[in-house]
C-alpha cells in the first residue's frame, strides 16, 4: 500500500500536478483487501495498558514523555482498564503472589492481544532467580515481543513497539467468525541477535570511558 | 552522663544478659525475652532523654553462624533497634530464643508501629508473637509454605521446581486473594449504617506500583484503609545471604529503584565498617555528588507524578524532561540511567570523565531557574492548594512513634536530617539548610521535597567547586574489586587480585550498621559477617515500610481523592516497601 499526504508548510490551496482525473482518483481511492486494511489500522493504533510492575515500569513510563514521544507510533492512548487495551507490556519482575493477578488481567483484555515483556525479570527471571519470583513471564503469558535490559533504555522499548508493529501487520486473523478459516496466522519471531549481531561484531573500538 | 548500658544495667540487673561489641559501636545489649516490655517501656517512656522510635525490628536466624563468641546460646535472635533524638544515638537490644518453634511477647503495646515489623518476622522467620492483633503473613502470599529467611528454606527458584500456573490454581489464589471483611478484622456496619467495601490494587494506575488497599468507606468518606502489601518482594534480604560482599551491590540499587546509587551507599558504608575500610576523600566526595543528583531525580518523579495524582497532566511531561537532563549527567558519568551499580567496597567504580565539570556546570545553570517557573506552576496554584492544605496532617509525636523519618518527618516541623545529625561521607563539609514544614499536612511535605531540590543543587554545586583530587578508590586489599596496577609485578599482589575478584573478599565476623538520608527517609543496612565471602544477615532497612503503615491513621475521615493525595504525598516505591 502507499499512500502519502501533502507537505505542511505548503498552503493548502496549492494543489501539485496537473489536478487531471487520474491524478485526482490516485490520491483519493485506496486499493486493498479487507486483511490488510485491518491489519494496517491495528499496527498504527496499539492501545497499551498502563501496567507496571517494579523499576521497568518507570523506563516505560519515559517512553511516554516528550523525549521519546511514544505517540510518533501510535501507541500513546494509555488505557488504565484492561478491557479497552490491545496490548500488556509486563514492565518489571513477575512475582509468585502477583502472577494470578498478572493472569487475570491478561484475561480480561479483548483478542486480539499482544504481550510485550519488558525487563531482564519479565523475559527469565534475570537477576532474581529468588524464591518469590516467577522466572520469565512466558511460564504463563504468551509472549510476542521480548526486550532484554535492567531496564531497558526508553529506545528499546520503542523499538520492540516497533518490532510489535511489523508482527500485528503481517498477522493473519479471521476476520469474522463465519467467513473463512479461524486460524490466527503469526509471523516468525525475528531473533534481533541473529538479524544485527554481525553488525555488531565488526566494531571494533569501544568508546573510553574516561572521555565524554 | 551515666551510658545507657550502665543505666539499663543497674536498673534491670540479671535480666540484662550481657553486652556485645559491634563493629558500628552501638550500645548492643542481649535482654531476657520475659522482660522484654518493661525494658522497651522503660527506654520509650521513663528514661532521661527517651529513645522515642522504634527504628527497625528484625531478626536472625542463627542455626548456621559460626562466629558468635561472648553470645547466649540462641536459635532465633529478635533484634530492636531504637533511636533517641535528644541522645542523637541508636540503641540495640536482642533478645534470644532458644526453641524451634520461638515464640515471644509482642510489643505493640508500647508501639504501634511494631505491628507490621513483628508480622514480617512471623512471615519470614516464624516466630511467633503473642498478644499481636493480628499475626498474619504480610509479605508471602497467604497460602506460602514455610518461611524463607530461616536458613533451611530455599533461596533460588529454581530450587522449588518449575512455576506453574493451571487454572485450579488461578482459582485458588484469586480465592484467597478475595477481601473478607471478619479475617481483615473490619465491622460490615457502623452505627446502623451499612458500609461499603472498595478494593483498590494491585493494579491500578494511581497508586504508584502493586499494592492493595481495602477502604472501608461510609459514602464517600473512609472509615478505614487497610493495606495488604508483598506483591512486590523480591527476596532482596536472602540474596544478600548468598551473593558475594561485592556482587550485592546491584541488587541494592533495586531497592528504592527511583534512588539508583543513594541505595549503594548505606550498603558499602556499612561494609566498609565491617572491613575496617578507609576511603579516599575523592571517593567520598563524588559518592555525595552523585545521590544528591539521585535525589533530584527521585524528587522529580515525585514532583511531577504527585501533580498529575491530582489532575495537572503537564507538569509530569515537564518533570521527565529535567529527570532526563539529570540522568544524562548520570549516563555519562556511570555508564547506565536508573541503576548505575556504582560504589564499590572502599570507592566509586571509576574516576569522573573527563570534562564532567562541564555537564554538572551546565546542568545547574539550567536547571536552577526551572524551580521558579514549576513553584509558580504547582506550588502556588489554588486548586493544588485546595487539594493538599490540610489533607492527611500528622504531628511530630506521631511522626516519631511510627517510625516516619525523611521529609515526611521534617513537614511536621521537626528539623531532623541525618546528614546534619550523624553526618557521613564528609557531608558536614558542606553548607546547605534543613528545610522544614509547619502542619505536617500534604503541601508542607510537598515544600519540604521541593525545597529539598534546591539544597540538593547547592550541595552539587560545593562539590562541583571543592572536588579533592587523589585516588578514587582505596588501597585496602579488601576493596573490591581490587586496584590492579601492581598485579603484573608480584605474584602475591596477583594472586589476591585473582582470589578477590573470582571468589570476593571474606569480610571479617561482626556486625555493623549503617544508614543514610536516602530520598524518601532513612534508609539503612544492617550486615552480619561470618568471615565468609558472603555476608551471613543483610537487613535492609527501608523508609516506605513504617509511611506505608501510616497511611491509615492520617486517611481516614477524608475522601477517597484525599487518599490519592496523601499516597502521593507520602512518596513510596513499592520495591522500597516490601525489598
Amino acid at each position: 500500500m502507499k499512500w502519502w499526504t501533502s507537505n505542511v508548510t505548503n498552503p493548502t490551496a496549492v494543489i501539485d500536478g496537473n489536478s487531471s482525473f487520474e491524478e485526482t482518483i490516485q490520491k483519493n481511492i485506496l486499493l486493498t483487501n479487507m486483511d490488510s486494511m485491518v491489519a494496517w489500522s491495528r499496527k498504527n493504533s496499539i492501545w497499551p495498558f498502563n501496567f507496571g510492575l517494579s523499576c521497568c515500569y518507570v523506563e516505560m513510563a519515559t517512553s511516554i514523555t516528550s523525549k521519546y514521544d511514544i505517540a510518533r507510533f501510535g501507541a500513546e492512548v494509555i488505557r488504565g482498564t484492561p478491557r479497552e487495551a490491545d496490548m500488556m507490556v509486563v514492565a518489571g519482575t513477575v512475582f509468585i503472589k502477583m502472577a494470578p493477578v498478572i493472569k487475570r488481567l491478561y484475561e480480561q483484555m479483548m483478542a486480539p492481544r499482544w504481550v510485550i515483556s519488558m525487563g531482564s525479570c519479565a523475559n527469565s527471571g534475570g537477576m532474581y532467580d529468588i524464591y518469590s519470583v516467577v522466572q520469565g513471564v512466558d511460564k504463563f503469558l504468551p509472549v510476542d515481543v521480548y526486550v532484554p535490559g535492567c531496564p531497558p533504555r526508553p529506545d528499546a522499548f520503542l523499538e520492540a513497539i516497533l518490532l510489535l508493529r511489523d508482527q500485528v501487520g503481517k498477522e493473519k486473523r479471521p476476520l469474522s467468525w463465519k467467513v473463512g478459516s479461524q486460524e490466527i496466522i503469526k509471523p516468525n519471531k525475528v531473533s534481533m541477535k541473529d538479524l544485527q549481531g554481525p553488525e555488531r561484531l565488526k566494531m571494533t573500538e569501544i568508546r573510553d570511558p574516561d572521555k565524554l | 552522663m551515666k551510658g545507657i548500658t550502665s543505666i539499663l544495667k543497674d536498673k534491670f540487673g540479671e535480666v540484662i544478659i550481657c553486652a556485645q561489641k559491634t563493629k558500628d559501636e552501638f550500645p548492643t545489649l542481649w535482654v531476657h525475652g520475659d522482660h522484654i516490655i518493661d525494658v522497651l517501656h522503660f527506654l520509650k517512656n521513663d528514661v532521661d532523654l527517651p529513645f522515642k522510635m522504634l527504628y527497625d525490628l528484625t531478626a536472625i536466624d542463627e542455626q548456621a553462624r559460626k562466629f558468635r563468641e561472648g553470645q547466649p546460646k540462641s536459635r532465633f535472635t529478635i533484634v530492636y533497634q531504637l533511636l533517641s533524638f535528644g541522645r542523637n544515638a541508636f540503641l540495640r537490644l536482642k533478645v534470644p530464643l532458644i526453641s524451634d518453634e520461638p515464640s515471644l511477647q509482642s510489643v505493640t503495646s508500647v508501639w504501634l508501629s511494631a505491628n507490621w515489623y513483628e508480622r514480617e518476622v512471623y512471615d519470614l522467620f516464624g516466630v511467633k508473637f503473642t498478644g499481636h492483633p493480628d499475626l498474619r503473613r504480610i509479605l508471602m502470599p497467604q497460602s506460602w509454605e514455610g518461611h524463607p529467611l530461616q536458613k533451611c528454606h530455599p533461596a533460588r527458584a529454581t530450587e522449588m521446581g518449575p512455576f506453574q500456573l493451571p487454572d485450579s490454581k488461578q482459582e485458588r489464589e484469586q480465592e484467597a486473594l478475595r477481601f473478607k471483611p471478619e479475617e481483615w478484622g473490619l465491622d460490615k456496619n457502623l452505627g446502623g449504617d451499612e458500609l461499603m467495601f472498595l478494593n483498590l490494587g494491585p493494579q491500578h494506575p494511581g497508586i504508584h506500583g502493586i499494592l492493595r488497599l481495602v477502604l472501608q468507606l461510609d459514602g464517600e468518606n473512609i472509615v478505614n484503609v487497610v493495606p495488604d502489601i508483598g506483591f512486590h518482594h523480591r527476596g532482596a534480604e536472602k540474596m544478600g545471604e548468598r551473593q558475594s560482599w561485592h556482587t550485592y551491590i546491584p541488587y541494592t540499587d533495586r531497592v528504592d529503584y527511583l534512588a539508583g546509587v543513594m541505595n549503594n551507599f548505606p550498603y558499602v558504608m556499612a561494609v566498609e565498617k565491617l572491613g575496617d575500610i578507609e576511603i579516599p576523600d575523592r571517593s567520598k566526595v563524588i559518592r555525595i555528588m552523585l545521590s544528591e543528583l539521585f535525589r533530584i531525580s527521585s524528587h522529580l518523579v515525585w514532583y511531577g507524578t504527585f501533580a498529575q495524582d491530582l489532575g495537572m497532566m503537564t507538569p509530569v511531561f515537564l518533570m521527565f524532561n529535567d529527570r532526563e537532563k539529570v540522568l544524562e549527567v548520570v549516563e555519562a558519568i556511570c555508564g547506565a540511567r536508573m541503576h548505575p551499580n556504582w560504589f564499590r567496597i572502599g570507592g566509586v567504580a571509576q574516576d569522573l570523565p573527563q570534562g564532567w565539570e562541564k555537564l554538572i556546570r551546565g546542568f545547574i545553570d539550567y536547571f536552577k531557574n526551572k524551580l521558579k517557573e514549576y513553584d509558580k506552576m504547582i506550588m502556588r496554584n489554588s486548586i493544588f492548594k485546595a487539594r493538599t492544605v490540610g489533607i492527611g496532617v500528622y504531628s511530630t509525636e506521631e511522626a516519631i512513634e511510627w517510625g516516619i523519618t525523611g521529609p515526611g518527618l521534617r513537614a511536621t516541623g521537626f528539623d531532623w536530617d541525618f546528614r546534619k545529625a550523624q553526618p557521613y561521607s564528609g557531608y558536614e563539609q558542606f553548607e546547605f539548610d534543613i528545610p522544614t514544614g509547619k502542619n505536617g499536612d500534604c503541601y508542607d511535605r510537598s515544600l519540604v521535597r521541593v525545597e529539598e531540590i534546591r539544597q540538593s543543587l547547592r550541595i552539587i554545586e560545593q562539590c562541583l567547586h571543592n572536588m579533592p583530587e587523589g585516588p578514587y578508590k582505596s588501597d585496602n586489599r579488601l576493596t573490591t574489586p581490587p586496584r590492579k596496577k601492581n598485579t603484573m609485578k608480584d605474584i602475591e599482589t596477583l594472586i589476591n587480585h585473582f582470589v578477590q575478584t573470582t571468589w570476593g573478599p571474606a569480610i571479617p565476623h561482626g556486625e555493623a550498621f549503617c544508614g543514610v538520608e536516602a530520598t524518601k527517609g532513612h534508609n539503612g543496612y544492617y550486615l552480619i559477617a561470618d568471615n565468609s565471602t558472603s555476608s551471613y544477615r543483610t537487613r535492609i532497612r527501608t523508609p516506605s515500610f513504617p509511611h506505608m503503615q501510616l497511611v491509615p491513621l492520617i486517611s481516614k475521615g477524608y475522601s477517597i481523592p484525599d487518599l490519592m493525595a496523601i499516597l502521593g504525598s507520602v512518596d513510596y516505591v513499592l520495591a522500597d516497601i516490601d525489598r
